[in-house]
């Protein structure tokens, strides 16, 4: 099962290695599946629009849920799919309870309002960041939600990942996709963008 | 901005990426890195929440012995195998025995006796029994897979519910 290919793989690929070791009795694999995911659900459920105590709430059910059906997911090498539908899946659930309540309370959330313009609490590094936001911030909403999770992973599992967050085929992967070929045309055509 | 009078984007979505989409996408994370950081104590609250210690049990390790190895390991079992989970306050032994195909019979008991609430969780159910002062306690029907027990002891005997780490049967 283990092989040196997957040993240095593509996030998934050692994320369902990872997963595969601890439902084999390695506990201490659990630990370090939690430190390779993290960054990637977080993007993911922050996408949702969802608060960041709640996203922090959101990935540790999520997290739990692995933990209980840790025997009945049926491939553990998709455990990262796994985990990005529950995620989703959770946010959803909490943000039908919120928005009923606070919608106030989700608008004051300057990443997760669908703004053009830069969130003015959040003070962006350079000048390159201030046009990539405004550039990916001009996208269409569920665009943004799949080039922020991508933009965590590996090229190779694109389209898998874009099949778990219900991207039509296509999206992105191995062609580059409506999304990305949006960001890159409107990204060309701005004389203030600059390739390093 | 107004992405429709942006030409040409349409015939970009369905060539391959290359070097260029790669930068756009690694810029990206790093710019919602710095916008929207991940907690810097949020991967140990999670390791935490998943960890017994958050729930409040007293973890019972398995006493490995050769026996145990040799039966977990291969598909048919032998007709018995004895787990022994300690922890400071208590043991807990199981016999697992084989009650025809896809079923297994427990038998097991706490040292020192005490009675109890004995739950049996795998990955979709939790079975409890309930353990005689002597300790003893038994799920007649119990199907293979990843297995955990958690002991509930007597209130009187006042100690934090025990749980083992999880194991094949």
């Amino acid at each position: 099962m283990i092989n040196a290919e997957a040993e240095q793989g593509t996030l998934a690929s050692r994320a369902g290695e990872l997963f595969e070791r601890y439902r084999a009795g390695e506990a201490a694999a659990m630990g370090e599946l939690v430190a390779l995911l993290t960054p990637i659900l977080w993007h993911t459920v922050r996408a949702q629009r969802l608060d960041r105590e709640s996203t922090e709430d959101v990935l540790q059910t999520t997290w739990l849920a692995l933990v209980g059906h840790a025997e009945s997911i049926a491939d553990p090498r998709a455990v990262l799919q796994w985990m990005l539908v529950a995620a989703r899946r959770e946010a959803w659930r909490l943000l039908r309870g919120q928005t009923r309540q606070t919608p106030a309370e989700i608008d004051e959330d300057a990443m997760a309002t669908p703004d053009h313009q830069l969130p003015e609490n959040v003070a962006l590094r350079d000048a390159d960041d201030q046009v990539l936001w405004a550039h990916v911030s001009a996208l269409p909403e569920r665009c943004r939600e799949l080039l922020r999770v991508i933009a965590f992973a590996d090229r190779p599992d694109y389209a898998e990942l874009a099949r778990a967050l219900r991207m039509p085929i296509g999206s992105i992967g191995p062609t580059r996709g409506r999304c990305l070929a949006k960001l890159r045309a409107s990204l060309t055509a701005d004389a203030r963008w600059e390739l390093r | 901005m107004n992405i429709s009078e942006i030409p040409a984007w349409e015939s970009l979505a369905d060539e391959p990426m290359d070097s260029v989409d790669a930068e756009i996408l690694a810029r990206t994370a790093v710019l919602y890195e710095r916008l929207d950081p991940v907690p810097a104590d949020l991967v140990d609250q999670l390791r935490f929440a998943i960890s017994l210690e958050a729930l409040e049990f007293e973890l019972a390790v398995l006493v490995v012995d050769a026996d145990r190895l040799l039966s977990v390991r291969t598909e048919q079992t032998s007709t018995v195998q004895t787990l022994t989970f300690t922890c400071d306050a208590l043991t807990i032994m199981v016999n697992v025995g084989s009650e025809g195909p896809g079923h297994k019979r427990i038998d097991g008991w706490l040292a020192p006796g005490s009675a109890g609430r004995v739950e049996l969780h795998q990955s979709n159910r939790v079975l409890t029994a309930d353990a005689d002062p002597d300790g003893r306690f038994a799920f007649p029907t119990v199907e293979p897979g990843l297995t955990r027990f958690v002991v509930r002891l007597a209130p009187e005997d006042r100690h934090a519910p025990v749980a083992t780490t999880m194991v094949e049967i």
